[in-house]
């Protein structure tokens, strides 16, 4: 019945062999292991959640780019619309623009004629009066020569003066 | 698998071999002479087939005198006596053993007396002992090797498979129960599991390597469970003292009376011994059906040839079937010596603050990843 009654020697055997094994193990064994198991889940998460992550940026980054276009789209529509209303206002603004000078051209022009009219009578005036006196003078003068025909002449122009106005 | 067919179809054959060669031609079968041969440890290893020769192994032993003795086992094989020790006969107190005579002074007169030396003979079981133990670092050293060769890479085929192995036991049943501190016990508990696996796998192949009944034998288990008695008491906190000594009950169960302690302190004694006993009993039993199914055979066998032809049919299927079993059973058991010892550390560990607990599951959460 030796099954259980241990022996000594077996025991001691089994004692130091177990030791041995135990420290062989826990040397080179194990702990390298452990490390490169842990080491390697590591690893695997890290890829697995780099993985996720880029897929994430990925489709953010499409999203980003969809959404850049539309508002680029947008802007471009805007700017097209902007550009379109500005190019009426413009050409609104300088016709107003034009005509308002034209306005002014044609006012200023027609002061001028005014004027030009006002010193042209004034200048006629000055003419007619300085003819005249000229007419009175040849009359003064001829009145000393004949008086009749002077008078006459006189008469005869002075008709012609009134005629002509 | 192999090994277990290879197992299943030996055993038959390998019993009736080893039976005592003096057997005369009906003389009746002894079968419990024949278990506890084959379930005991030997001097020199049985070959299949062959009772007379056996594979010679040293025997060391140190005589009344105090001096040294090494010789081969092949010289005692038979019954020889030699440098005077002999097997203990039939009618010895230690039968199949190394014993010495030595004088003895009874009455005033001088007579011879049987003793027992001091025995540190490498018997069938230590060699076996140390072949596992080549085995377990062959294999895990194999592992470690791969890693240091290819980094991290995954290994395949046999190196992978001991590494899931691995990780099956540290992952599932050390990280668990240890939590922070399972970097610290994972060794100790990787190389028991390891180590009563292959024993137990060794003690199902019949020949050679194998064959050699370690994890039934109370001797390989008692020290197994006493190394993690050891680690439980050696390791063990403040708290846990506290709580073998002065645990959470109401005084009078402590004082005067110490029952509440008295209980503890016993079962702190008691959970090795249940390791032992249960590793053991479920190895040897296994053993012992194995070879109680192939006994059967010559035991039905003496009534008749019909009796022995259906018999045989009957127990080989059984036997095969009992060995299938026992390659989970191995399994099982050294996974459940393991957990077991896991869980005694784990509750030596205790740091005895439940309210800390969260935070300390947290952080090992944290560790891990």
């Amino acid at each position: 019945m030796e099954l259980f009654t241990p022996e000594f020697g077996l025991i001691f055997w089994m004692f130091v062999s177990f030791a041995v094994l135990f420290l062989v193990l826990a040397k080179w064994g194990w702990p390298a292991i452990m490390k490169m198991i842990e080491g390697r889940a590591d690893l695997i998460d890290k890829g697995v959640e780099y993985a996720q992550n880029a897929k994430e940026q990925l489709d953010h980054a499409r999203e980003e780019a969809e959404k850049y276009i539309e508002e680029a789209r947008k802007q471009q529509a805007d700017m097209l619309r902007d550009a379109d209303r500005m190019k009426t206002q413009i050409i609104e603004e300088a016709r107003g623009e034009a005509q308002k000078e034209a306005k002014k051209q044609m006012e200023a022009a027609q002061v001028a004629i005014e004027q030009a009219r006002k010193e042209a009578e004034l200048r006629f005036r000055d003419e007619v009066s300085a003819f005249a006196l000229d007419i009175a003078t040849k009359v003064v003068r001829k009145q000393m020569a004949d008086e009749k025909a002077q008078s006459q002449l006189v008469n005869s122009l002075l008709d012609e003066i009134e005629n002509k106005n | 698998m192999l090994a277990v067919v290879c197992a299943a179809v030996l055993y038959p054959v390998h019993v009736p071999a080893s039976q005592p060669a003096g057997d005369a031609e009906g003389e009746k079968i002894n079968p419990k002479q024949i278990i506890f041969e084959h379930l005991g440890d030997g001097y020199g290893w049985e070959v299949p087939f062959n009772h007379h020769v056996r594979i010679p192994l040293p025997v060391i032993v140190r005589d009344y005198e105090g001096k040294w003795h090494c010789f081969s086992s092949s010289r005692i094989q038979h019954g020889e006596t030699y440098d005077g020790f002999m097997l203990g006969g039939k009618e010895s107190k230690w039968h199949n053993k190394i014993v010495g005579m030595r004088p003895v002074t009874v009455d005033g007169k001088t007579v011879m007396e049987e003793y027992r030396p001091f025995d540190l003979s490498i018997t069938k079981n230590v060699l076996a002992i140390f072949i596992s133990v080549i085995i377990v670092i062959w294999l895990v050293l194999s592992v470690a090797r791969w890693y240091a060769k290819a980094g991290y890479k995954a290994p395949r085929r046999f190196k992978g498979a001991i590494e899931a192995i691995i990780v099956f036991v540290y992952d599932g049943v050390i990280k668990p129960a240890l939590g922070v501190k399972a970097p610290k016990f994972a060794p100790y508990l990787l190389t028991v599991f390891f180590f009563i696996l292959v024993m137990n796998l060794l003690g199902l192949i019949v020949i050679f390597p194998g064959g050699a009944n370690l994890t039934g034998n109370i001797a390989v288990t008692l020290v197994l469970s006493l190394i993690t008695f050891l680690v439980v008491n050696i390791f063990g906190t403040k708290h846990y003292w506290k709580e073998v000594f002065w645990p959470d009950v109401p005084w009078w169960l402590k004082f005067p009376l110490p029952i509440m302690p008295l209980i503890e302190v016993f079962g702190m004694f008691t959970k090795p011994a249940a390791l032992t006993v249960r590793l053991f009993a479920n190895m040897m039993g296994g053993h012992i059906i194995v070879i109680v199914l192939t006994l059967l055979i010559f035991i039905l066998g003496a009534f008749g040839a019909a009796a022995a032809g259906a018999t045989t049919v009957v127990s080989v299927l059984f036997s095969i079937f009992m060995l299938l079993i026992d390659v989970l059973v191995s399994f099982i058991q050294a996974y459940v010596f393991t957990m077991l010892s896991t869980l005694f550390i784990s509750l030596s560990q205790e740091s005895g603050h439940k309210e800390h607990e969260p935070a300390h599951e947290a952080q090992t959460v944290k560790h891990e990843q």
